[in-house]
This record gives structure tokens, sequence and C-alpha cells, in this order.
């Protein structure tokens, strides 16, 4: 073999050489595991903390509130759509009570007037008519809306 | 003696160095080469038909735009408060009576859609919650250079924090522009489905919050699932179906106005 040959062919060999070595160094562990990515991520995405608990767990220590809720036309209304959580789901819930004032703005999210609710079940008000200064709670039970307090 | 004292500390510093140098270019050269005495793992071929399919179902007709979700999501997956950064969000489509459409979306429906259109002017009005569509053939994950999105086996786009290197590539190729660079972690982030709590046995937090249950959350595979009787009972679309990115987030009432 020629001498040139010979060069040129060890120095490509060299270069295929550190090329392997350097990707194998630095590729991910579990790279291509699955396909083409870190298996790994999968757990690290596992792994966040949740903080909306579900209606079941609520359910265990307020049977009474579901009850009501359910009874009424709240009943499609999960509890932590009004009472966002504040506090990881694994942290007991009585550390930051989720408690909500009923202001005429918190209800008005879903029953202010807006043409686009129209005809789809949701009570719709002109809050200004309605009762302008007092808060939406003061008269009506959140979880049984139809059940007005005395005053 | 001075001199003997100088000469032993510059002896005792090349063999330090030495050593450090010679230690960390071995180690360099023998950790490519673990795998050959520990052969790697083969890819792993995992039954995929055994695994959930997970998909979403939006109804329109009962959207109300309280933006619960949006509030739900950000709360749920610690997404910066400001008003450009949202995995899920809702928008108010108004068609008014000379043709012309307006879409709003006031820090992504949080709080609660408004009308800003005057009653008389509106010839139809509606809301379209907005998420990631998680697609089968998804964009995002062709455009990945390094492998830091990908399609987990549950059918869920997913982001490897760790591993992605922000080049905003993804957000570019996002037809749907659900994609933004999180301002925290200075990578891309976007809807998981609430991975998190879906594998746990719980819903997304959207689906869990939505006062009209207008989202339906569950397994494609599984014939007795919601989704499946919601897909059944109505005739959805996907967003922007010309664009064949398969996506597995279903609308049912969509009118040509979205986009």
């Amino acid at each position: 073999m020629p001498k040139l040959i010979f060069r040129l062919l060890l120095t490509f060999f060299v270069f295929v050489g550190v090329f392997i070595l350097i990707q194998r160094s630095v590729t991910p562990d579990s790279f291509g595991k699955y396909g083409h990515y870190r298996a790994n991520s999968l757990d690290d995405n596992l792994m966040k903390p949740f903080y909306y608990k579900g209606e079941a767990k609520c359910t265990e220590c307020h049977q009474d509130v579901f009850d009501q809720k359910a009874s009424d036309l709240h009943d499609a209304v999960r509890c932590e759509s009004c009472h966002t959580p504040k506090i990881p789901g694994t942290v007991e819930c009585k550390v930051k009570p989720p408690i909500v004032k009923g202001t005429i703005e918190f209800c008005a999210q879903c029953h202010a007037i807006n043409a686009g609710r129209l005809e789809k079940g949701v009570p719709q008000l002109d809050f200004k008519e309605h009762y302008e200064k007092q808060n939406c709670i003061e008269c009506h039970n959140p979880h049984a809306p139809w059940e007005l307090k005395e005053n | 003696m001075g001199t003997e004292r100088k000469l032993n500390n510059r002896r005792k510093f090349f063999q330090t160095s030495a050593a450090l140098v010679g230690g960390t270019l071995l180690y360099s050269l023998i950790k490519p080469f673990e795998g050959l005495a520990q052969p790697k793992e083969e890819e792993t071929k995992i039954d995929k038909a055994d695994l959930p399919l997970w998909g979403m179902g939006v109804d329109i007709e009962k959207c109300i735009g309280c933006g619960k979700c949006a509030e739900a999501c950000k709360i749920e997956n610690n997404v910066p408060r400001e008003p450009f950064y949202f995995r899920t969000w809702v928008e108010q489509y108004t068609v008014k009576n000379n043709g012309e459409v307006k879409i709003e979306s006031p820090n992504g429906g949080i709080g609660g859609l408004k009308q800003s259109v005057p009653d008389e002017d509106i010839f139809k009005s509606f809301m379209v919650p907005k998420l990631c569509n998680h697609c089968s053939k998804a964009p995002c994950v062709q455009a990945c250079p390094v492998g830091a999105t990908y399609i987990s086996p549950d059918g869920v786009v997913l982001v490897d924090e760790s591993y992605c290197i922000g080049c905003s590539y993804c957000i570019q190729a996002c037809p749907y522009g659900v994609r933004f660079m999180n301002p925290i972690t200075k990578v891309a982030d976007k809807c998981t489905f609430c991975y998190h709590r879906i594998t746990k046995g719980l819903q997304p937090a959207c689906v869990e919050v939505c006062p009209t249950n207008a989202r339906i959350f569950g397994n494609l595979r599984d014939k007795e699932s919601d989704l499946v009787a919601f897909l059944q009972e109505n005739a959805t679309q996907v967003l922007k179906p010309h664009l064949n990115t398969h996506s597995r987030v279903f609308y049912n009432g969509l009118t040509s106005e979205v986009k």
C-alpha cells in the first residue's frame, strides 16, 4: 500500500473513532430507549407536584356540602371550580383553607350577560339591575343557589 | 535548602497535575466503552395497544367563556401569571351583521370573557377553548434539533425541560401557536394534558374545573370512556385538518370562522 493512502486511511479511521467516542460520551443515558428522546424525561414530567385534588378528595370531609350541591343547579360545578387550591395537593388543605368571597365580580365570571352564553343553560344577569351593591352570597347560598337566605 | 524545597514543590505540582489530567482523560476514554462491557439496553419495544391513548373533546356549544380552565392551568402548572403565557386559553368569536369576525381573548379569558360588540351588531357569538392539540404527526417534534420534545408512548406531546436548548424552533413550527418560551425556565413550555395528573388517575386541571363539562378527557382506546361516547354522539372536527397533523383534540360545533 502506498504510504500516502495508508496515512489517509489512518486519519479517516482516527476521525471516525474520535467521533464515536464523543458521541457516546455526550448522549444521555436513557436516550433512545423508547424513541428519539430521553426516556427518563417521562419520569421528570410525572413527578411534578399537583394542586387540584379532585372532588372525591373534598367529599371525604365535606359530604354535607357535596350533597347540598348535588341537590341544586350547581351540581355540575366541581368544588375546585370556585375554591381554587393555594397549596400542592399532597399538603393537608386545612393549612390554607381556600375560602372564596362571593362578590359580584366572582359570580359574574359565569353569570354576566354575554351574547356567546345565550341558550347554554346558564342564567345571565345584568348585575347593575339585579343588586348593585350587595355581594351575591348575602342572598344566595352558593352551594344551592335557588335557596335564598332570609334577610 | 531553599532550592530543594522549591524543587520538591514543583515536582509535587507536576505529579498532581499529571494525575488529574490523566485521570480525566482516562475516564472520558473509558466511559464510552462502558456500553461494551455491559451491553446497552436495546430500544425497548412496548406494546402500545396496552397503553392508553389520551385525547380530549371540546364542546363549543357548552363553553360559556368563564376562563376557569385557563386560571386552573396556570395554578396547576406554575405558568407565569403575565397575560402572554398560556398553556390553554379561551377565545371569543363574534360574527357581526356585516360579516366581520372579531376574535378576542383578554388575559386568555381569565376572569370571564366580556362581549365588547354591542348586541344589535352581533350575528352570532361563541367561545372556543384552545390548547395543545397533541398531534400524532407533530410538527414541533419534527422541528426539534435535539430530541427534547417528543410524543410519549401514550400519545402526549411532552417537553424534556432539562434537555431543551431553548432554540424556539418548535414554537415557530407549531401551527396552533400553543407553545411559548417560559421566562423562568428559559425552555419551551406547553400543555402536557397535565401528564402528572392523568398518570395518577386524575383529570387534567382544566377538565376538573370546567363548570359546564365543555371539556371531555379520556382514553381513545377505551370504548366505554366518556370521550369515545362524545365522539360517537357528535360530529366532531379537528383544527386545521388540511395540515394533516392528526391531532387528538376534537371540537364539536366548530365553524369555518375558527382558525
